[in-house]
């Protein structure tokens, strides 16, 4: 303990408890970005609280000046749901890998696949709703399964480093995809998908709900289910102490039996099979079509969403909530506050950085205290 | 004879513990001083403030009479302290010579302004300190490409290149083969007439005996004494280190011997592209511990690795109790009756980042009662980590939920013992199983190792330290190059002779 700054010193105090780590770190996180996204504010001479909460009530959390009719706080949180659902989905597709020590940097190209598959195989058809939707979601996780399998497969098989296989079948998925959509399903008039018949939509769109015509997202139920299932998976199930124990000490885990190599490719056909739901919710969800020849962020954006919630499956749903929330709130902010719609991009950025140094925080405090030792 | 280090009431306290507790020790010029104790005993810290690592909480300094405050390791290099450490600090890919003036290279202007780094006249500065005390190294061979007792040579001219009088040597013998070991000691003897002063930690005695003038002894922070080596034997040294007397290890009995439980035949390995385990043959019957001696790197770890299933051999058959389990995976095997101690307590031993309940299960997790139908039942694990912890004295924080990380090694690898052994089986292997352990904890581990062998189990411990072989072993067996190359009963081998084939001297 030789020279130590006040500024360390005072991290450990905060931070030090490791326990409360997992919660006290990402919150340090979150209020540095908002602290960060004030100065910002201040900067172009908007007030940061008004815009605050502006950002708020844009995502439905608080109530508006004045609505349309037919709208109301109630229409804009369920377009929060909604929207918020395949950022879950995704964000867990990440953890889980992240988990196993892999990188799943190829969510969006398995959302893609999914969905697309959805799509032509259900999305035209003239099920009725209560068929339709299970097989929309069956198909997206079967799809999503074989997408992320197939990288896991590559890895164990050929040692064929996911990140590099990942960014490469997006590229494959995307094109090839494309190619399919323009020659075969396209509308001439959106240059997208043609849009999907309403039995098949997992967000039924204007729902008649009290005074309300309103989005009706129920799958992100399924979404917050599958984040405490994962969550029940991870910490208390046989599997998912295997999955854990290969991520973080491959060695060690191959010496108590685990075989390493089946894990990998169980953790990537899982991860692939949560994109895949993701998928499903955005283009069959959220949106009834698909943009040819173009990847969601969504898959991009959740890796930094995962790492806020900490890995962690519970940490990952506010986490997802939280950036989704600014995501949406930001288009009633640039209206409200007359500021221009980057601004609110820039602020769930700063969000997204900051998280990123949320990991940082930790090396230095448990830096610190090692020395301490 | 004139004092060159003067510690008075020196303490320094970490949170939790007081690694030094009031210390005030005299070191003379021109002497052998070793400072010995326990794992945790304090030696590094004490030395780590002479090399301005760190700076007491109280008490004073004084280097040649002076009163100083040695802030940085570059303060103490200007009053002519150096240090080797344990682990070497010496940049891969330079050449020795370059590794030896780094920081301190002597810069010359061409033409009168441009720099440059006058190799010519390092290299015969470098010569010249080699002759003087015996440290042969070449000094345009890249340190990348030679061993480690080189390396440890380039480590000790590099501070007599900066004319360093007071010379700290921390475990320097932990990694050396003992014609090394004893090449060594003869360089501390050299630089001792020479009119160096040499501070020698470590925890063998017998180092002590042969080379130090005098010997501090740390006992849990506090000086127990400064005693006069000859005056000394090593059986007191021992009991004042751990502060209790020692009950002598019992030197092997001879004993009938089981049936063969492990065979081995012909065995290859081939690792990174190198044969590893060469053709290498024996086996182990129960209520028999087969040693394999050897130097760290010939084959021993990739020898056990693969017995252990951990790596797949390319040729020959490893038989328990009669079954051919050469194709079998770790847990087939683990099943069938073999427990692996391995080298790599950190990176295989254990799963560092899960709790101790986790750790002490690991090899277990998937059966019944650790998990049902899938669950894991915490309840289980618990009750079952608490009668371990109980049984084999494993310290620790927070019980069962402590993570493994935060232990300390002694206790780390009282965790690995405990589970090894309880999952009774009918060979154990124990790779180097007291490394860096202090006696108390080496002690305990010897103990469960013979209380196995008195069981009827059978054993192979590889081990590089000669002293633990000859105070366990029946049956020894020299690797050399990945060829086992000496077989023999453990009272028909003398400690030359064994040194003798790990050093490839006889083959």
């Amino acid at each position: 303990m030789k020279k130590r700054s006040r500024v360390t010193r005072l991290l450990v105090r905060a931070f030090g408890d490791e326990r409360r780590q997992a919660f006290t770190v990402p919150v340090f996180a979150v209020v540095m970005s908002l602290a960060a996204a004030a100065i910002l504010l201040l900067a172009i001479g908007k007030n940061p609280v008004a815009a605050f909460r502006a950002l708020l009530s844009g995502a439905g959390f608080l109530p508006k000046g004045s609505y349309s009719s037919g709208k109301g706080i109630f229409t804009d949180l369920m377009t929060t749901l909604s929207s918020l659902t395949p950022m879950i989905f995704a964000a867990l597709a990440v953890t889980v890998a992240f988990k196993a020590g892999l990188f799943n940097i190829g969510v969006s190209g398995q959302m893609l696949f999914a969905g697309f598959l959805a799509t032509v195989l259900v999305g035209y058809s003239a099920l009725p709703g209560y068929i339709a939707r299970p097989l929309v979601i069956l198909i997206g996780i079967a799809a999503g399964a074989i997408a992320g399998g197939v990288i896991g497969l590559l890895k164990y098989r050929f040692n064929i480093n996911e990140v590099v296989s990942s960014i490469m079948i997006n590229y494959i998925f995307q094109y090839v995809i494309g190619f399919f959509i323009l020659t075969k399903f396209v509308d001439p008039v959106t240059r997208h998908s043609k849009a999907i018949v309403k039995a098949a939509r997992l967000v039924p769109s204007g729902v008649q709900i009290g005074r309300y015509k309103t989005d009706f997202p129920v799958i992100v139920v399924l979404a917050v289910a599958a984040s405490f299932a994962l969550k029940f998976f991870l910490d208390r199930t046989r599997a998912g102490f295997e999955l854990r124990a290969v991520g973080a000490h491959p060695k060690a885990a191959q010496y108590a039996g685990v075989k390493v190599g089946r894990n990998i490719v169980l953790a990537m056909t899982l991860s692939g099979a949560l994109a895949g739901l993701a998928g499903v919710a955005y283009y069959l969800g959220y949106y009834d079509s698909i943009t040819p020849k173009a990847l969601s962020s969504v898959g991009f954006d959740a890796i930094a969403v995962s790492l806020l919630g900490n890995s962690n499956p519970i940490g990952g749903l506010f986490a997802s909530i939280l950036v989704t929330a600014v995501d949406r709130g930001s288009t009633y902010m640039s209206s409200a506050m007359n500021v221009q719609r980057e601004i609110s991009q820039v602020i769930t950025g700063l969000i997204l950085l900051f998280s990123a140094c949320g990991a940082f925080i930790r090396h230095l405090v448990n830096r610190a205290r090692e020395e301490d030792k | 004879m004139e004092n060159i280090v003067e510690m008075r009431g020196v303490t320094k306290r970490f949170p939790g513990v007081v690694a030094n507790d009031d210390i005030s020790l005299k070191i003379r010029r021109g002497e052998i001083f070793a400072l010995l104790g326990e794992n945790g005993a304090g030696k590094s810290t004490l030395m780590s403030m002479l090399f301005g690592l760190y700076e007491p909480d109280e008490g004073e300094i004084f280097i040649r009479g002076e009163r100083v405050r040695i802030t940085s390791p570059t303060f103490a290099a200007g009053l002519s302290i150096g240090m080797v450490h344990q682990h070497f600090r010496l940049v891969e890919n330079f050449t020795i010579a370059e590794n030896i003036v780094l920081g301190a290279e002597p810069v010359r202007r061409k033409l009168g302004f441009l720099p440059y780094v006058d190799m010519r006249a390092a290299g015969a500065k470098i010569a010249e300190l080699s002759r003087r005390y015996g440290l042969e190294v070449e000094p345009e061979a890249v340190i990348e490409d030679v061993g480690i007792s080189i390396r440890q040579r380039v480590e000790i001219l590099k501070m007599l290149y900066r004319e360093a009088e007071i010379l700290i040597f921390d475990e320097p013998t932990a990694m050396l083969a003992p014609q090394e070991i004893e090449y060594l000691l003869q360089i501390l003897k050299n630089l001792r007439e020479s009119g160096k002063t040499v501070i020698l930690i470590t925890h063998k005695l017998e180092e002590i005996k042969k080379t130090a003038d005098r010997c501090g002894i740390l006992s849990r922070g506090k000086l127990v004494g400064v005693y006069d080596v000859a005056e000394t034997s090593t059986d007191e040294m021992a009991s004042l280190m751990v502060g209790r007397e020692l009950a002598g290890e019992a030197a092997p009995e001879e004993h009938e011997f089981g049936a063969e439980v492990l065979r081995v035949e012909k065995l290859d390995v081939i690792r990174d592209r190198m044969k590893k385990v060469d053709g290498v043959s024996f086996s182990v019957r129960e209520g028999e511990i087969f040693a394999v001696a050897g130097v760290d790197g010939n084959g021993q770890t990739e020898l056990t690795d693969a017995i252990a299933g951990l790596l797949r051999s390319s040729g020959g058959a490893v038989t328990l109790g009669g079954e051919d389990l050469t194709r079998a995976d770790v847990r087939e095997r683990m099943e069938k009756g073999i427990s692996y101690v391995p080298e790599d307590r950190h990176g295989v031993g254990l799963l560092l980042d899960f709790t101790l309940g986790d750790n002490l299960t690991m090899r277990r997790y998937y059966e019944e009662p650790f998990s049902r139908r899938g669950i894991r039942d915490e309840r289980a694990i618990a009750e079952y980590a608490d009668r371990l912890i109980e049984r084999y004295d494993i310290r620790s924080g927070r019980g069962y939920s402590t993570v493994v990380r935060s232990m300390s090694g002694g206790n780390q690898q009282k965790a690995i013992v405990a589970r090894e052994i309880e999952l009774d089986s009918r060979l154990l292997i124990f790779v180097q199983p007291t490394r860096g352990l202090d006696i108390g904890a080496t002690r305990a581990i010897h103990e469960h190792i013979l209380n196995q062998r008195a069981a009827g189990k059978a054993i192979l411990l590889v081990s590089l330290e000669l002293e633990e072989i000859l105070a366990l072993a029946d049956t020894i067996g020299v690797m050399y190059g990945g060829r086992m190359n000496r077989v023999a009963a453990a009272r028909e081998l003398s400690i030359d002779e064994v040194g003798a084939y790990m050093t490839g001297v006889r083959q």
